[in-house]
Parts: structure tokens; sequence; C-alpha cells
């Protein structure tokens, strides 16, 4: 029995580390921002990381700090020129980002240790660690939901023009939505760093890309909920049905067309939505019976 | 006092504003009326700056509003209630009366939620309810609503009649007139003549950007020739 919950202890530490970059994806498109900078973030928080414990005595826990934060402080120089552009354009604009991260990483060969990567980073990360990391930013993740900053995320995605004549700062909010998301992959791609012993530069490329948007879009775009589904369903997945994970970007991909096709909310704000219509139905039942009666 | 002076806005080089000048004075409530495609919602739009001024000024008390951002104009308490109302769908009744107050940073609170559903009681009923699942009759209250949250100088109101039912236009209107009552200035953009110039103490027409007409809407509303020329079947039942 142990030995069983024991297998699924990589599927979980797995789970953890790609939930908390999910919602480093999940903020910023949260806030009306299309970007796809979130992986190259979290090279940058894990390389720092990494570095970090490879060539200073510096300890583990400064290790992260430092990870999330320049994942922060790059996220917010991107924020500057992202600032004049808008929906598709941001997007071309921060996969171009990761390129370049992704050379950067190539050409400080003697720092990063180029395309061979960086080897024995000491493991200091375990399980309960990451599940610490992953509810404090579910914590987070609600506590800004519920707080005028959230509010005010929710109306720049909606309506940037209202929301501005309302004296909501499109730019403000953004950058600092760009901040916590910079923070957040910074933070869990220091973790990611603390965990596996080694960092290759291919590890944060494209796929890595998808598959975090894949969570996002299937979960749900606007529920702290969304992602946390769409992370567990998508990384179970491959497990469950073991032919699969020799195809898991293919599935990823599929069920991506599935999902914006046919449930364009995603599954949690889809459901949501329907329990919300289900409850206001039946208080309409409940009010015309009222009236009738009286 | 709002104070405009021979402002011009393009859109990629089109005319849509050529030189309109007019004044709000403090309590107030001037209407605008003119056809569609006349610029009446690009005026509000530059007042609020969400389009940028191409020549002119526009004042609030002596202040210049054509150089700030957007989001900083209704910190002065310049409140703008768009055109199609534009409540955020997907956010409760509540959440947008509370959107409403982001403005409101230094300057003293003069509304509060309470005179809000006080004036629209059906608000309070439905404030846990998404905004888009309201009526348009409520969507255009609860619009109204968020700007009150940010306690206007001026109220800017674009075409508040627009597509909703004769009922629902007079509840609409009987709110406006308490708040003219209280006191409160309102620039108020209309299609609707004889609505606008009941409603209001003074009036312009203004027709392809430019203002063509002006003078007290009592007098305007005796004299059918300028509203049949300008308006022609527009000037409402
Ligand atoms: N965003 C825009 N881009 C280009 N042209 C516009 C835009 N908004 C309005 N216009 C044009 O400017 C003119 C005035 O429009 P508008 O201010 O909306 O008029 P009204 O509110 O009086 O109906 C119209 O000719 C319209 O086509
Ligand atoms: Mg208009």
């Amino acid at each position: 029995m142990s030995n069983t919950i024991l297998g699924y202890i990589p599927l979980l530490d797995l789970f953890f580390l790609h939930l908390g970059l999910a919602f480093s994806q999940w903020i910023v498109l949260r806030a009306g921002v299309f970007s796809l900078a979130t992986v190259g973030l979290a090279a940058i928080g894990a390389y720092t990381a990494g570095i970090i414990a490879t060539k200073t005595g510096i300890p583990a826990p400064l290790g992260l700090l430092a990870g999330a934060f320049t994942g922060m402080a790059a996220a917010l120089l991107l924020s500057w020129p992202l600032a004049r552009l808008r929906g598709v354009y941001q997007a071309i604009a921060t996969v171009a980002f990761l390129q370049i991260i992704l050379s950067l990483n190539i050409y400080f060969e003697g720092l990063t240790g180029g395309a061979m990567g960086l080897n024995s980073i000491p493991k200091s990360v375990g399980t309960l660690t990451l599940f610490a990391a992953t509810a404090g930013t579910v914590y987070l993740m609600v506590a800004i939901t519920h707080s005028r900053i959230g509010r005010a995320f929710d109306a720049i995605r909606q309506n940037e023009a209202v929301a501005a004549s309302l004296g909501v700062s499109i730019t403000g909010h953004q950058a600092l939505a760009f901040a916590i998301s910079g923070a957040l992959a910074g933070l869990f791609g220091a973790l990611e760093a603390y965990h596996s012993y080694a960092l290759v530069p291919t590890q944060f490329g494209f796929q890595y890309l998808i598959a975090i948007m894949s969570y996002v879009v299937l979960g749900g775009r606007n529920t702290v909920l969304g992602p946390i589904v769409g992370t567990a369903i998508l990384i179970l997945l491959p497990e469950i049905a073991r032919p699969l994970a020799e195809a898991r970007m293919l599935v990823y991909g599929l069920l991506l067309i599935l999902v914006i096709n046919f449930l364009p909310k995603g599954i949690t704000d889809t459901l949501v939505d329907m329990l919300k219509a289900r409850n206001l139905a039946r208080r309409k039942v409940a009010a015309e019976t009222a009236e009738t009666r009286s | 006092m709002l104070e405009i002076d021979r402002l011009e806005v393009r859109y990629s080089g089109i005319e849509a504003l050529r030189g309109v000048s007019m004044t709000v004075n403090s309590g107030e409530v001037v209407a605008m009326i003119g056809p569609n495609g006349a610029g009446k919602s690009t005026l509000l739009n530059a007042i609020s700056g969400i389009v940028p001024a191409h020549a002119g000024h526009i004042r609030l008390d002596g202040r210049e509003l054509t150089v700030l951002p957007a989001w900083t104009v209704s910190a002065m308490g310049v409140l703008h209630v768009p055109e199609g109302r534009q409540v955020f769908a997907d956010l409760t009744v509540l959440e947008n009366l509370q959107l409403g107050e982001t403005c409101l940073k230094s300057r003293p609170r003069r509304t509060t939620l309470t005179d809000v559903y006080d004036l629209f009681p059906i608000l309070r009923e439905r404030q846990a309810q998404l905004a888009g699942s309201l009526s348009g009759g409520q969507q255009q209250m609860l619009a109204i609503g968020r700007a009150l949250m940010g306690s206007p100088e001026i109220l800017l109101l674009d075409e508040p009649s627009l597509g909703l039912a004769p009922v629902i236009i007079a509840q609409v209107f009987d709110a406006l007139r308490a708040l003219r009552a209280s006191g409160l200035t309102i620039l108020l953009i209309e299609q609707n003549a004889h609505l606008a110039l009941q409603a209001s103490d003074r009036a312009y027409i203004i027709d392809q950007g430019r203002i063509v007409h002006s003078g007290a809407s009592a007098d305007l509303a005796q004299d059918d020739s300028v509203i049949a020329h300008y308006l022609g079947d527009l000037a409402g039942a």
C-alpha cells in the first residue's frame, strides 16, 4: 500500500512544480496580458538558483528567494515594452523573449554550462517544500481574486477603455500582474533546480510553454480552481492511459483544440457558470411561487 | 465648470470633431443632441481621455484635461457612463459598483453604496448576481450607479435611453431627475431630442462634428423648426 503511494510521489512533485508555473501564466492572462513569458522567466529563476547553489555557498532558501527576485525583475523589465503591444503581438514578443533566454543560456556557457547544462546541483527541495510553496501560491491567488486588485485585473481584461475611465491604471496593473507572474515563475523555476540535480537548456523550451498554457486553457482562466483542475487532468492523463504518455504533446494539442472549440472558458469556468445559472433559475422559481402564494 | 474650447478629434485622419466649443456650468444639466455619427460619443470619449484630442482644450475648473491619461481624468471627478452601458458582465453587480470607487483616491466620498441602492432598488436585490445576467435597463442603472460610486463632480451620460423600452426609459430618466434635483452637474448625450430637452437646462445641437445650434432647453423645445431641421425624424416622440 505505502509502496503504491510512494510510487506517486514523483508525480505529485511534478504536479506542484507545474501548477506553480500554471498560476504564473494564469495571473497575467487574468489581467488581460497575452504573455507567453512564464517558461522563460522560470528559466531565469532556475539558472539563478542553480548557479548560486553550484558556484557559491549561499544556502538554498536564499537561492529560492534570488530565483523569485530575478524572475520578478526580468518580468518588470519585460512589461515595459510589452505595455505598448496588445493581443497576439504580446504573444509573439514573449515567444521572442523565450528564444533570447535560450540563446543567452548557450552564450554564457561559463556560467550556465551551455548546452551541457548545469549539473550536480545539491537536492534540497522535497515534496513538503513544493507543497508549501504551492499552498502559499494558491492562498495568494485567492486573496488577489477577492481584492481590489483582482477586480481591477478582471475589469481590464473585460474592457480596457471602461476600466481606464473608472480610474484603473492599465500599465500599472499589468506591470503588477507581470511582477507577480515573474516572481512565481522564478520561484518555481528555482524549486525545479533544487529538486532535480541538473538543468538543461532545452528543458525550458516551447514544449514546456505549450504544456503550461494547456493547463490554464483546459482548466479555466477566471477561477483559481481552473489551473488546479487543468494541471491535475493533464499530468494524470498520461499516467492512467500509459500508451498516451508516448504521445503526450499530441494529446495536449488535440485536447486544446477540443476545449477551445467546445468549452472555450475551460472546464471549471464552464461548470461554475452552469451552477450559477441553475441557482439563478431556482431562485427565480422560488420567487415566482412566493408571488403566486401571496 | 467644464469648458471645451475649439476641440478637434481625428480618427486616422478623419475629422470626427471640427472645433467644438461648449460649457457646462456647475449644477447644470446640459444636453448634447445630434444624429447618429455626429460625434457625440467622440466628444465624451475625448473628455474622459479615451481618445486623444488633436487640437483645442478641455478644462475642468481651469485645469487642462487633454494632457492627462484616461485613468487620472476620473480621479478629478469626471465620470463617464459609456454608450451601450458596458458593464463588466463576468463580475457581480456589487463588484461592478465597487470598481466605481477606484477613482476616489484623494477626493472625499459624497455618494455611498446605500445612496446608489436607494436610487436603484433593483440593484440591491441583484447585488450578488453577475452583471451579464441583468436586463438592458438594469445594466443601464448599474452603469450609472457605477459612475455615481466615484462621487462625480460631473457625470457624462452617453445615450442612456439607447435600446430600452419606453417604461424603462421613464425609470432611468426619473433617476436622472432625482440626480438633477440633488444638484449634480450632468452632460447628457441623446438622440431622442424631446427626452433630452425635458431633462436639461440648456442644450447644444451637434451635426457632423460641429455645434450647429444652442440655447435654453425650454426655448428649443418650443422651436419645432430647429429640431426638425437638424434632427429630422430623430426628434423623438
Ligand atoms: N474608433 C473609431 N475609429 C474610426 N472612426 C470612428 C471611431 N469612432 C467613431 N468614428 C467615426 O466618428 C464619427 C463620429 O462617431 P460618434 O462619435 O460615435 O458619433 P455619435 O456618438 O454621435 O453617433 C462617425 O463618423 C464614426 O464613424
Ligand atoms: Mg454615440
